[in-house]
Parts: C-alpha cells; sequence; structure tokens
C-alpha cells in the first residue's frame, strides 16, 4: 500500500464508539476501565472494526459525562492511568486497531485550572482564556443549544463578578480563540496525545469557537482558520493523523469544515442519520435520497461519517419541523423518550426489537457511502433505560454474558457506575457477548459477517454512489462503483413484500452475485431487472461481467 | 364472455409500484397542455402542506391529448424553496400517468380513477379539473379532508357564482335533485369533488360504466349512488372559480342532453330509494351554503323567446306526447303571449319537468330526443327568470330559488304519481 493511501486510512475504517467507563470494569469497583478494555480488544477484532473512538476519559467533575474535562493531559482515576491508556494504546495498534479520541477544544469544565485562574480575578493572566462580559445582553439572538436546561448561554460567576459564555452547560465555560495562547495550549494538548500514538481526534462542538457580534456565532470564517491552522500543524508534524468534526449542521454548512481538503479529513452527516430512520417508517425512500442529493462534493481526501445511534440523543436539530413532529410521535411518543431536541434510544428499541429492520439499517449504515460508526453494544441489539436522566439511558454497562453484572463488572451491583439493562426483552440475561457468540444466526454474528464483507471491498469505503430510481419508491437502490469494481445495494424499506423492476441497461450482461451466500443470479439483460424482496430485505450483489 | 381488463399492463405496473395510498387526487385531461402544471403545481403544494404524512398519489387519466399534456404533467419537477433545508415533503408524491383511451370522455376517466383507488386502497379521493385556472392548494385539502378526517364518502363543491351564472343548476338540478333525492347538494354536476375510497368501490363494482349517462356526467351518478346507498354526502365552499374558455362555446342543448338526461336516468337506475314523501335534508356544509355575487350583467336573449316559442310550436306532438294536456295548453298560451309580459311560473316549470322525467320512465319516445325537447322550454324559463330578475340582488334571487326548491318539493307526490302511472 502506498504510503499516501495508508494516510487515508480513516476511508476504509469501520469504527467503533464506546466508553471505556461503560465497557469492561477490571478492578471492580463498578467503572469500567481501562485495563478491562484492553482486555475486550479480541473482541473488538473478531467484530470486524479497525477503528475505536473513545469517548472523553480525562478528569472531569462528569456533569456532561466528561465533556466537561478539568485536565487535558491525563486519565481519569476511575479509568486507570496513562500508562494503562499506553498499554491499551499499544494492544489495539498490534491488532491493526486505530484509536480516535474525543478532544473537547469548545470548552472546558469550570473546574479546569485555568478557568479557576480565569475567575480569580481580572486581572489573572488567563482572565482572558475564556469569554467575559459585563453584560448578558451580548450576542443576543444566538440560540441555545441544551433548551431543555439552559436559559442563556451566559452565566453569572459570583466570583469575579461578570458574566462567561457558554454555549452548552453553564459549568461548562466557552474558551476565548481570539486569544493566541489558547490556540497554543490546545495545540500543546493536541501533541501530547498525538506523540504518545493516537492515531485521530474527534474535535467537539467545532462550530462554536469564535463569538462575533451581530452573527450566530457559527461557523465562522476565524473558526475555520483556527482548524486550517491545527491541520497544518499535524500534517507536517504527524502525517497520517486524522481530525473529525462534529458540526451538527446542513451538509451544506459542514462541507465549509472540509475547506479544500485542509481543514477536517472528516465530519458527521448528521441529518443523513434521522431520515434513515424515517425512511423505515414512512416505508420511502425519499428522506434519504433528498438530503443525500443536497449533500456537496467533498475533496478527494475526504469522507463523511455516519452513523444510526451514538452516545448522545438522536439528534433532531437538522430537520424541519415536520420531520421532527412525525420521528417523535413514531419513535418517542414517550415524553420521556425525548431530551432537548432529540430521542435518547438506542437502535434495537426504536426498530421495537425487530431484528429485520435493524439488519436493515445496519445494511445501509454499511453500505452508504462514508465511514461507518458503530455504537458499542448495537452489535447485541442492547436496549435502553429512558429513566436515567440525561442521556444515561445509552450509556448502560456492555453486556457481556449472562451472570454476575453481565460480565462487566464483579463489584456488587449496586456499585456500578449505572443500572445495567435488566427488562425481559433487552435484559443482559438474554442479549450478551457470549449466548450471540453460540449461535450462529445471533444479531453478533450477523454484523461480523456484514462488517467482514464491507472490509473485503474497498469499494464500499471509497466508492462512488449512484441511485435508482425505480418506480417502486419502498425500494432503495443504488450502485457503488471504484474503478471495475460495481456493487449493487437494493433495499426494501417497507414492511410488506415488494417487487421492484431495476433499470440496469449501464450493466447489461453483468452478472450480479450475492455477497452473503455468493449465489449467482440471472444475467442482465434488455428488460428490466426484476427482482423480489421480502419485508424489510436487502440484497448486496457484485456486478461482474464474466 | 368477461370484459377484458379495461386497465392497461403498464398502468397496472405503476399502480403495483406506488402500493397503498391514503389519498389520491385524479386529474382528467384532453389537451390541457397550457393549464395543467399549474393544476399539478396546486395539487402537490396541497399535498405537502395538509398532508405531510399522507401517502399520495396523483394520476391523470388522459384521453388521448395530442398537445404536451403528458410531458408536463410527468416532467414538472416538485417546486422548492430556494434556500430550502430538509425534506420539502416526508414522503413522495407520485404521479401516474394514463391514457384511457385516444378519445375523452368523463366516465372512462372516473372509472379509471375509481379503478386505481380501490387497487391502492386509497381513503379519500379527490377529482380536479385542470381547466379550473384559480385552483389553490386549498381547493384540493378542502375536497380531501372531510373524507380523509370527517368521514365523509361524498363531497360537492360550492362556488361563488355570479347572479347569471349557473342558471340551470339553480332553476332545475338542484332544486328538483333536492326534492327527487331528499338532500341539498347544490352543485351535483362540477368538475371538481371529492369521494371516499369506500364509494369508489362501490361504484367500480356497478355494471353501469357502458351507459351514456355515465358516460357523460358521472360525477351526479356517483353523488346520488351514495345518497341512496346513505352514505355521509357533504359540500365545500371553495369559493369564486374561473376557467379556461373552451374550445367552442357552451351549447345549451349538449348541457341538458348530458345533464338532464343523467338526472333523469339516475332517477330511473335508483327508483327504489327516492319513491316517498319529499323530505330533503341539509348535508354538511363546510363555509356558507351558498353565494351571489352582486356582479354580472344578464346576457344577452335577444333569439331565446323566439327559440322557445318555436320550439313549442315546432315539438308540438313531442310535447303531446310527454306533457299532460293541460300543462301543454298552459305552455302553448304562454309561448303566444307578449314577450314583454311573458312568465314561465314556478309551478308550471315544476309539474313540466316532473311530467318529462316520467315520460322519460315510461319511455313515451326515444329518451334522448325526449330530453332535448326540454330544450325550448328551458329556453322559456331562462327567459322570463332573466326579465324578471334583472335588476333583482343576489339575495332577492336566492330567496325566490328558495321558493322554488319548495315548489319542487311540494308537487314531488305528483311525480310519484305519473311515474308509478301504468302507461
Amino acid at each position: 500500500m502506498l504510503l499516501q493511501d495508508e494516510n487515508l486510512w480513516y476511508k476504509d475504517a469501520v469504527i467503533y464508539q464506546l466508553h471505556v467507563r461503560a465497557f469492561c470494569d477490571s478492578n471492580a469497583d463498578g467503572i469500567g476501565d481501562f485495563r478491562g478494555l484492553t482486555s475486550k480488544l479480541d473482541y473488538l477484532q473478531e467484530l470486524g472494526i479497525n477503528a475505536i473512538w473513545l469517548l472523553p476519559f480525562y478528569p472531569s467533575p462528569l456533569r456532561d459525562d466528561g465533556y466537561d474535562i478539568a485536565d487535558y493531559t491525563s486519565v481519569h482515576p476511575s479509568y486507570g492511568s496513562l500508562q494503562d491508556f499506553r498499554e491499551f494504546l499499544t494492544s489495539a495498534h498490534n491488532r491493526r486497531i486505530r484509536v480516535i479520541t474525543e478532544m473537547v477544544v469548545n470548552h472546558t469544565s469550570d473546574q479546569h485550572p485555568w478557568f479557576q485562574e480565569a475567575r480569580s480575578s481580572r486581572e489573572n493572566p488567563k482572565r482572558d482564556w475564556y469569554v467575559w462580559s459585563d453584560t448578558d445582553s451580548r450576542y443576543q439572538g444566538v440560540r441555545i443549544i441544551f433548551v431543555d436546561t439552559e436559559m442563556s448561554n451566559w452565566a453569572w460567576d459570583p466570583i469575579s463578578k461578570s458574566y462567561y459564555w457558554h454555549r452548552f452547560f453553564n459549568h461548562q465555560p466557552d474558551l476565548n480563540y481570539d486569544n493566541p495562547a489558547v490556540r497554543e495550549a490546545m495545540w500543546e494538548v493536541m501533541k501530547f496525545w498525538l506523540d504518545m500514538g493516537v492515531d485521530g481526534f474527534r474535535l467537539d462542538a467545532v462550530p462554536y469557537l469564535i463569538e462575533r457580534d451581530g452573527t450566530s456565532c457559527e461557523n465562522l470564517p476565524e473558526t475555520h482558520e483556527i482548524i486550517r491552522d491545527f491541520r497544518k500543524r499535524i500534517d507536517l508534524a504527524y502525517p497520517g493523523k486524522m481530525l473529525l468534526a462534529e458540526a451538527n449542521q446542513w451538509p451544506a454548512d459542514v462541507r465549509s469544515y472540509f475547506g479544500n481538503g485542509d481543514e477536517f479529513h472528516m465530519a458527521f452527516h448528521f441529518p443523513l442519520m434521522p431520515r434513515m430512520f424515517m425512511a423505515v417508517k414512512l416505508e420511502d425512500r425519499k428522506p434519504i435520497i433528498e438530503i443525500l442529493e443536497q449533500t456537496p462534493q467533498i475533496p478527494d481526501t475526504c469522507q463523511w461519517c455516519i452513523f444510526l445511534r451514538n452516545h448522545d440523543e438522536l439528534t433532531l436539530e437538522m430537520v424541519a419541523d415536520i420531520e421532527r413532529d412525525y420521528m417523535y410521535d413514531e419513535y418517542a411518543v414517550d415524553k420521556a423518550m425525548r431530551i432537548n431536541l432529540g430521542i435518547r434510544r438506542r437502535l434495537a428499541p426504536m426498530m421495537e426489537n425487530d431484528r429485520r429492520r435493524v439488519e436493515l439499517l445496519t445494511g445501509l449504515l454499511l453500505s452508504m457511502p462514508g465511514t461507518p460508526i458503530i455504537y458499542y453494544g448495537d452489535e447485541i441489539g442492547m436496549g435502553d433505560n429512558i429513566y436515567l436522566g440525561d442521556r444515561n439511558g445509552v450509556r448502560t454497562p456492555m453486556q457481556w454474558n449472562g451472570g454476575w453484572n453481565a460480565g462487566f463488572s464483579s463489584a456488587d451491583p449496586e456499585r456500578l457506575y449505572s443500572p445495567l439493562i435488566s427488562n425481559p426483552v433487552y435484559g443482559y440475561q438474554g442479549i450478551n457477548v457470549d449466548s450471540q457468540r453460540r449461535s450462529a444466526h445471533s444479531l453478533l454474528s450477523w454484523t461480523k459477517s456484514v462488517i467482514q464483507t464491507r472490509n473485503a471491498f474497498r469499494v464500499f469505503s471509497r466508492g462512488s454512489i449512484e441511485f435508482l430510481n425505480p418506480s417502486n419508491h419502498r425500494v432503495l437502490a443504488y450502485v457503488r462503483r471504484l474503478g471495475e469494481e460495481k456493487v449493487l445495494i437494493v433495499n426494501n424499506l417497507s414492511s410488506s413484500a415488494q417487487a421492484v423492476e431495476l433499470n440496469l441497461q449501464m450493466y447489461k450482461k453483468h452478472i450480479p452475485i450475492e455477497m452473503f451466500g455468493r449465489n449467482l443470479f440471472p444475467r442482465i439483460g434488455d428488460l428490466p431487472y426484476l427482482l423480489t424482496l421480502g419485508p424489510y430485505q436487502f440484497y448486496w450483489f457484485r456486478l461482474r461481467r464474466i | 364472455m368477461a370484459e377484458d381488463s379495461f386497465l392497461a399492463d403498464d398502468f397496472l405496473r405503476e399502480l403495483m409500484s406506488v402500493g397503498e395510498v391514503d389519498l389520491l387526487v385524479g386529474i382528467p385531461s384532453y389537451n390541457n397542455a397550457s393549464t395543467i402544471r399549474q393544476a399539478l403545481q396546486s395539487v402537490e403544494e396541497s399535498l405537502r402542506q395538509n398532508f405531510v404524512r399522507e401517502r399520495a398519489v396523483i394520476l391523470n387519466v388522459d384521453g388521448g391529448s395530442g398537445d404536451e399534456t403528458r410531458q408536463i404533467f410527468v416532467q414538472s419537477s416538485e417546486r422548492r424553496d430556494a434556500g430550502h433545508k430538509g425534506l420539502t415533503s416526508l414522503r413522495t408524491i407520485h404521479r401516474i400517468f394514463c391514457e384511457y383511451d385516444r378519445s375523452p370522455s368523463q366516465g372512462l376517466a372516473l372509472r379509471t380513477i375509481v379503478a386505481a383507488a380501490d387497487l391502492l386502497r386509497a381513503r379519500a379521493c379527490a377529482v380536479i379539473a385542470p381547466t379550473t385556472t384559480n385552483l389553490t392548494p386549498s381547493w384540493v385539502a378542502n375536497l380531501l379532508r372531510p373524507v380523509y378526517r370527517e368521514g365523509l364518502d361524498f363531497v360537492a363543491p360550492l362556488y361563488v357564482r355570479s347572479r347569471f351564472q349557473g342558471l340551470l343548476a339553480r332553476d332545475l338540478l338542484y332544486p328538483m335533485s333536492r326534492a327527487v333525492f331528499s338532500q341539498r347538494i347544490r352543485e351535483l354536476y362540477s368538475d371538481e369533488w371529492g369521494f371516499s375510497g369506500r364509494l369508489a368501490s362501490q361504484c367500480l363494482e356497478q355494471d353501469v360504466w357502458h351507459e351514456e349517462a355515465v358516460r357523460t356526467r358521472p360525477e351526479a351518478w356517483m353523488a346520488i349512488r351514495a345518497t341512496s346507498a346513505g352514505l355521509k354526502c357533504g359540500q365545500y365552499f371553495l369559493g369564486p372559480k374561473t376557467a379556461a374558455p373552451a374550445a367552442s362555446g357552451p351549447d345549451i342543448v349538449e348541457a341538458i342532453r348530458q345533464t338532464v338526461g343523467n338526472f333523469f336516468w339516475c332517477m330511473e337506475t335508483n327508483q327504489p330509494n327516492w319513491i316517498g314523501p319529499a323530505n330533503s335534508q341539509p348535508v354538511l356544509t363546510f363555509g356558507p351554503d351558498h353565494e351571489l355575487s352582486s356582479d354580472g350583467i344578464p346576457p344577452s336573449q335577444e333569439k331565446t323567446f323566439d327559440l322557445f316559442r318555436s320550439g313549442v310550436n315546432e315539438l308540438e306532438p313531442i310535447l303531446a306526447a310527454i306533457l299532460a294536456k293541460d300543462t301543454h295548453a298552459q305552455v302553448k298560451t304562454i309561448a303566444l303571449s307578449d314577450r314583454s309580459k311573458f312568465h314561465f311560473a314556478g309551478e308550471l316549470w315544476v309539474k313540466t319537468l316532473y311530467e318529462f322525467a316520467a315520460s322519460y320512465h315510461h319511455a313515451v319516445l326515444n329518451r334522448d330526443h325526449l330530453v332535448q325537447a326540454l330544450v325550448p322550454l328551458y329556453r322559456g324559463r331562462l327567459y322570463s327568470f332573466l326579465l324578471e330578475h334583472a335588476n333583482s340582488s343576489g339575495e332577492a334571487m336566492e330567496t325566490q330559488s328558495e321558493i322554488l326548491c319548495q315548489e319542487f318539493e311540494r308537487q314531488k307526490p305528483y311525480l310519484i304519481e305519473r311515474w308509478t302511472a301504468k302507461s
């Protein structure tokens, strides 16, 4: 493999997102840790993923699940030590698994020493590391993100008797990126982890780095300058390392974060995710097609990151009102399932534990353009607990077996950082890795198989996409193409059997070979290609001209 | 021998692709290239605004247009606001084009629409005329919504009429249908209406589609079928209606052949459902149940009286076969009166019509000829009406209309007597 190609590893990745705290506890304190995680790397290798995205593991008061960092260059004592992290990193690399960590650049915890110094007096040298004001009327009209909890983007600091700016919780003051010292400090943090061998960063809350009067304080040109600066430094000193943007914006707005290939390598495609769920509920491909039509081209070296579920709520910020109402009514009837502008549920419960729909959505995730992210536990169909508050219901301990604490920890159950899922449908006694390992037909085995198939064909990670538009709108069909490699994907989005006629004239004389069973289908001829699909069924075909 | 399927395989294939729907909007067309785009956009806009979550299909049934109606319908892109983010609608709004024949027929068009509604299991349907130039999205919604949300089976439109517009409906079709079928639906004969999937399925099963009355004016048959079957009917006030000018001007003979002929045929085929006392009931009405605008000037009627007089004279043997002696005598008397003092009384008009209907039933002569024989008498009544109301306000005219309706109801026993008499 050419070096240049090796540097594009993120394009071919299948990322597994996990929280150290939730994965495996090695020291019986009820909290997952790096040693526990390291012990489970064989499982992840077996699953077929080739990158891990770790949620924040830094020292933190944990008032926002670690996104309130109090020390950027250490490990939260509950999760182990820096040495434990190093060992984990080495073990992952030995298995050809890359490691992506969180870089919460926009804000710190109010417990971070930087903020403690800044608030200590108006003359403190760190004072200007945050955004202060004597009034709470600056930047009027800027939207509040956590609408359920915050009334304003300003919070009063009784110590220094002024307001500080925060786009998220009030205990997360925004850093002042107009101050070059802040940029340098953050670069030092990045270097610290890159030197250790981390393969990339997911930069949290990127659009909000800079504030300007009279603007939305989002996606400002100065923010892009900062990103370009970080990227330039990384390319020079750490080639092959990757930056992933968390910018919950419309695709056209996120496009600017790729720049000319000189900003982020990857960015999440937020609007696609709810529309995949919507399409399956509506039994209509329109939501997916329409949002992808609105998705601009990105530079060759860049890639979208796509996902079904993650540690946050299923965000409904980037949808129209009609779409949000529909999603709430269909997927979050119980108000407890809703938080902010989103839905705090896992994949399997959202699909009413319908294996066919879980597979269909996973199949979509793994066959559409972009680097897929699998959220821990979704590969076995884990459930959630919507009554745990905030988004903790989707952050419960990984279910390894049907034994003590689901095999997650040998601590007393009362000590666990979170209760296990134990209801009769999704409880760990039935839904766990060990039991699913035993069956070749389990969701876990199926997921392994589909990831393996994806990994075997680079057309999935790098190929173009061309939508077919059969008159049957319940069927979503597309061809992925990379050089001579062609794959036809046909998905039945509906709960009933469907017939579809595909115009495959461009592929006349090709033979479709079903990719899971490797069976030959009739050669493509002059007539429209007729397929029938069962409820929620999908096919992946290699198109070969033999 | 069983009739071959009247639905083409290609059309069936398209229906199959669409699958089950909640809403179906049919647009019958024939050489409507100049107006169909606007109609289509209004329909799509209406579905987007009012039926966000519903599965919908727009069906253009065409009678062999020689212009670009088809291309425009199929190729018009969905309107999209500049800078719009997110979905324009949740679902695909399907479009299907179907040429049902090489010559236009309202009946064949409707048969195709109701067949599609039945196969797609549509819950609510509407028929929209592409010739209506002021069709708004709200019209479509107003025809669909009472069916879809209120459970009605038939929704007729109500339009703002100028004082001298729609006289055939106001002086004949509405009052007579109200008395005969006991439902106060003002616009039985229109180009736009809504209906339920249930009614569509019932209509589809009827072996009447080859009948001339249904081939030409199927909408009234459908409405009467709904009232006869005890289904819920209503009407929705849509506002003023303007239509693209027809290629040929209004032809009163053809209009009467189609509407009155159709109405008599409906009486004939629904006899068990209306023989009984007049007891008309208002139907569920959304908005005002009528509105006559004060504008409009009486149309020139220079020849109308002459045509009435000559018709009564020339058709004497035919009218003698149709009308009772006394009625015929009264008609002949007024035909001889001074044109400036001419008056065709409501009482006589009602009796005349009921005798025509009964004669139609008894088939005293060729039914089409019989209906055409009504034309000169209608002209006489029209002339009298215009003479009487040249300066009347809309309100005064409406009062007179109501009096006429009551006269139709009062004389219904006479209709039944004539109708059931042994010939």
